[in-house]
């Protein structure tokens, strides 16, 4: 816990758009609830109101990776030194190029500020979108291996490849916690250096490698017991679980969780593999739509970033590698020469890739939604709401990857009011997803508000249906609800009965989404009891749908 | 405790000395406006330029010489070959890094007979360490001319490439981690970006039998390597300064295509390249950082840039060839011959394609 305690409060806390004051970031960070909001807001494409959307002087708006909010200390010094105020809004790697390629982005943000830009480059429509780009700073994809599991494998850090871990993996011999490719920019860098560590790829990765290496990197999957929708949030969940013996990160943050670590919690072994990496660059980019006094504060920016001052900061603070010659990297990172290894050239392969991923590489997931349908979800067309962001999640039939319940999923709804109304579930079958998708459609469909809120009963039926099926899966549970909980057991109760589960059953996070009136204290206590997190939709008429495709990179 | 004891007189000085400072500043402000009335009508000029030329313009020596002419100047970068997709209005000139895209953003602005200007150029070369340089140079690919200079043999090197000769396959490579793969150079994206552009321009006239390629024929013959030469990189960056800074941060490819300003601007300034050798490719294109005027406002930026003594001076400390300056450049950048070729001793400069082909090799290449 300790461990990951400083990252956490960083990277969780997303400042919501409409704040620009440093102070009330400060604020923010210094709660450790984990509330999403910013990027929620951002996805669902509903126009803000006019004072949070205009450029306003001297404040950049930028939409950026979330690992970027260790970087806050470095930006107060930018500050004072430009006059440059910046606002960041997380973003995935992949939804940012969405935006920025939609046009979504244009007039609402200044610049990008991503760990990568290769995904977005792969978007013809994204040529002419961009203006400027600046790599701040450097960062490869690594491993972090706790000291036990390092021993128990006889590695020596710097002779570790792609295939030993592999290998490791497939003998059952190592765990680890990586963050979803189709949210991640770390997630996407692993995935891309494993399937070229595991193909043998000379170069850059075809369609052709990933089909050979495909079985093999079925088996490293089985590996991976902790999944998340970004790096900072998988660092706390490594934390509290304790069984994971890995975890793949930015080098940057595996090193500030060993900095952070109180109460001398042993420090992870930061491995490059030998055979390659992938580094992350954060090229601090400016949109052409942006204004051009905001382009100018975005030079004023850039050109102090890349100064020796800011880059010695950056180095020290944050563990990335200085980009400006003269300046040394921060004592701790490794100087040794990598390979680095070429991120796909097409998008046909990128996205091959992930779509492999999501439908056949990584373990499947059984995902419970424990939906309220209260009588209270009739105002302000609640109920209507939750139809279409639950609809949503079934795509269409030409969805993007990751846009749809994956293949081999098995999703449970479980529609409650004053008790447990229905337990449906559906298993997406590979290949004919059809069907499967079309019974949920129909399901929510006949979702019908009715009836009190009994909130810890129907939580303690989902970890019931849970417990019925393989364990062999990512298991985790949505709660939505609208309300307090009214009838039924109370939170004692649940909380007796969370600490008789079994051990594995207790692996089982509740992400639960803030909605209508609900209790966002009651809530946060069941995501902190259960290692989950709170996600806000509390913020507009789409805000429901934004959280639930959230979700799914936690699931 | 020197200091502190005389700390009264001293500021006592320091004031005196100040006050005469400002009256001085004043005064020359006052001169210079008696000097050249009609100049001192500061103009703003906004540009979008190569990448390679940013650190130039934001060079404090060099704003404060543009403002005694009476510009003030932004920039913004952009890969040269994609600047006539930008919304050009808002700049008063654009300043690609050859002249081929110049002509393209010239038509995209709908001018017709602009005053273009070279006020500099720098030739291409790729960046090694030092393990890699010395590789190459056992397998054949390479010459070493000294310790941190060297020159690429295009002909073997693309030989190598068209065989998807790999690292592994070098002798000596073993002995270095990153070495592994198949043997490139990492460019910039040909399709977009000017270096990359360039690059195509020299190893297919290499693969054209030495001349340009200017056919159907002409491509068809050259794009089957030019798709290896790319292809195999993955994705592509829109400007040298990316795989340039991976390079300084200690990451990156082992063979990296920069201008030579980069490196020079590096050595000049003062600061330390790190293990660094620069291979000069025994075949490059010949042509200039070409500035377009695409407002009234900055109709005479690029002759002052390419005539003023000052600011050519600072081109020269910024890496850049300024015009018919070789003399210039090899005096200033004669401390660090040990890693320049001032002369392009050598070096076979050849004359590049049309846009039309060059752009259609690159799509080949992309492919």
């Amino acid at each position: 816990m300790s461990a990951a305690g400083r990252v956490r409060a960083a990277a969780q806390a997303a400042p919501r758009p409409p704040r620009p004051r440093r102070r009330r970031v400060r604020t923010a960070l210094a709660l450790t609830l984990a509330v999403l909001t910013a990027a929620t807001a951002c996805t669902s494409g509903e126009p803000a109101g006019p004072a949070e959307t205009a450029y306003q002087e001297g404040t950049l708006r930028v939409l950026a990776s979330s690992e970027l909010a260790d970087m806050e200390p470095v930006l107060e010094q930018a500050r004072k030194a430009t006059g440059v105020t910046v606002k960041l809004t997380w973003s995935g790697t992949l939804d940012a190029a969405e935006q920025v390629a939609s046009g979504q982005a244009d007039g609402r943000y200044d610049a990008i500020w991503l760990s990568s830009n290769d995904y977005l480059r792969l978007r013809p429509e994204a040529a002419g979108k961009l203006s400027s780009e600046t790599p701040v700073m450097s960062s490869p994809v690594a491993l972090g291996v706790k000291p036990e599991a390092l021993a128990r494998l006889g590695w020596k850090p710097g002779e570790v490849t792609w295939p030993a871990v592999h290998e490791a993996v497939a003998a059952g011999r190592l765990t680890y916690g990586m963050t979803d490719p189709v949210r991640s920019n770390s997630g996407f860098s692993a995935l891309v250096s494993v399937a070229s560590g595991l193909s043998g790829a000379q170069a850059a990765l075809s369609d052709a490698d990933v089909k050979a290496a495909t079985p093999r990197l079925k088996e490293f999957f089985t590996g991976q017991k902790l999944t998340s929708g970004s790096s900072g949030w998988l660092a706390t969940a490594y934390g509290r679980r304790g069984d994971v013996d890995a975890l793949v990160n930015y080098e940057s943050v595996l090193l500030s969780m060993n900095r952070d670590a109180k109460d001398g919690g042993a420090p992870l072994t930061v491995v490059r593999p030998r055979d390659g990496v992938v580094t992350a660059h954060y090229p601090l980019t400016l949109l052409a739509s942006a204004p051009a006094g905001a382009r100018d504060a975005g030079r004023a920016l850039t050109d102090w970033l890349r100064g020796p001052e800011a880059q010695r900061a950056i180095t020290g603070q944050t563990f990335r590698r200085p980009v400006a010659a003269g300046v040394a990297p921060a004592a701790g990172l490794d100087q040794e020469k990598r390979r680095e290894l070429p991120f796909p050239g097409s998008r046909v392969v990128a996205d091959g890739l992930l779509a492999s991923y999501e439908n056949e590489l990584r373990r499947p997931s059984r995902t419970v939604y424990v939906l309220d349908t209260s009588g209270s979800m009739s105002d302000e067309d609640r109920i209507g709401r939750l139809r279409s962001a639950l609809t949503d999640l079934t795509g269409t039939g030409t969805s993007g990857t990751g846009r749809r319940f994956r293949d081999r999923e098995e999703v449970t709804l479980l529609p409650f009011g004053s008790k447990v109304k229905e337990v449906n579930t559906h298993v997406v079958e590979p290949g004919n997803p059809g069907p499967a998708l079309d019974a949920i459609r129909r399901d929510v469909k006949s979702l019908e508000p009715d009836g009190g809120t009994a909130i810890y009963g129907s939580l303690e039926a989902a970890y019931e249906q849970l417990g019925k099926g393989g364990t062999d899966a990512f298991t985790s549970i949505v709660l939505m609800t609208d309300g307090e909980n009214t009838e039924g057991v109370g939170a004692k109760h649940f909380d007796s009965f969370y600490a008789k589960l079994p051990e594995a059953q207790k692996r089982t996070p509740v992400f639960a989404v803030l909605f209508g009136d609900s209790d966002r204290k009651e809530l946060t206590r069941i995501t902190e009891l259960t290692g989950g997190r709170l996600f806000d939709a509390t913020g507009g008429t789409s805000a429901l749908a934004g959280a639930f495709e959230e979700i799914r990179g936690y699931q | 405790m020197g200091f502190r004891e005389h700390a009264a007189p001293v500021r006592r000085i320091l004031g005196i000395v100040l006050g005469l400072l400002l009256i001085g500043g004043v005064l020359y402000v006052a001169l210079q406006g008696q000097d050249r009335p009609e100049s001192t009508a500061t103009k703003t000029v906004r540009g979008v330029i190569g990448s390679e030329k940013s650190e130039f313009f934001r060079d404090p020596d060099v704003v404060k010489a543009l403002a005694a002419k009476g510009y003030i100047v932004k920039t913004e970068t952009s890969g040269s070959w994609a600047m006539d997709q930008l919304a050009l209005k808002e700049f008063d000139f654009a300043f690609p890094g050859s002249s081929e895209p110049a002509k393209e953003v010239a038509a995209a602005a709908g001018l017709k007979g602009a005053q273009e200007t070279r006020p500099f150029y720098s030739p291409l070369v790729v960046i090694a360490r030092p393990g890699a340089a010395q590789v190459l140079a056992t397998g054949g690919l390479a010459t070493m001319t000294g310790k941190n200079s060297g020159t690429l043999l295009m002909g073997p090197f693309l030989k190598a490439a068209a065989e998807d000769r790999t690292w592994q396959q070098l002798a000596g490579s073993s002995a270095h981690a990153e070495l592994t793969g198949t043997v490139f150079v990492k460019t910039t994206d040909p399709a977009s970006s000017n270096s990359g552009a360039l690059f195509l321009a020299a190893t297919s006239n290499v693969a054209n039998g030495s001349t340009v390629v200017a056919d159907d024929a002409g491509i068809e013959r050259t794009a089957p390597l030019m798709r290896k030469l790319i292809s195999v990189q993955g994705a592509l960056e829109t400007s040298t300064d990316d795989p340039f800074r991976a390079f300084i941060s200690g990451s990156g490819e082992p063979l990296i295509l920069v201008y030579e300003s980069q490196v020079a601007s590096l050595l000049l300034q003062k600061q330390d390249p790190g293990e660094m050798v620069v291979l000069y490719p025994d075949t490059t294109v010949n042509t200039a950082h070409t500035f377009v005027p695409l407002s009234e406002d900055a109709k005479e930026l690029g002759t002052l840039l390419a005539t003023d003594p000052k600011l050519r001076e600072l081109a020269v400390l910024r890496g850049f060839r300024p015009q018919d300056g070789v003399a210039e450049f090899t005096a200033a950048t004669a401390p660090h011959a040990g890693y320049l070729n001032p002369g392009l001793a050598g070096i076979r400069q050849v004359g590049t394609p049309t846009v039309k082909i060059l752009m259609a090799l690159a799509q080949r290449a992309k492919g």
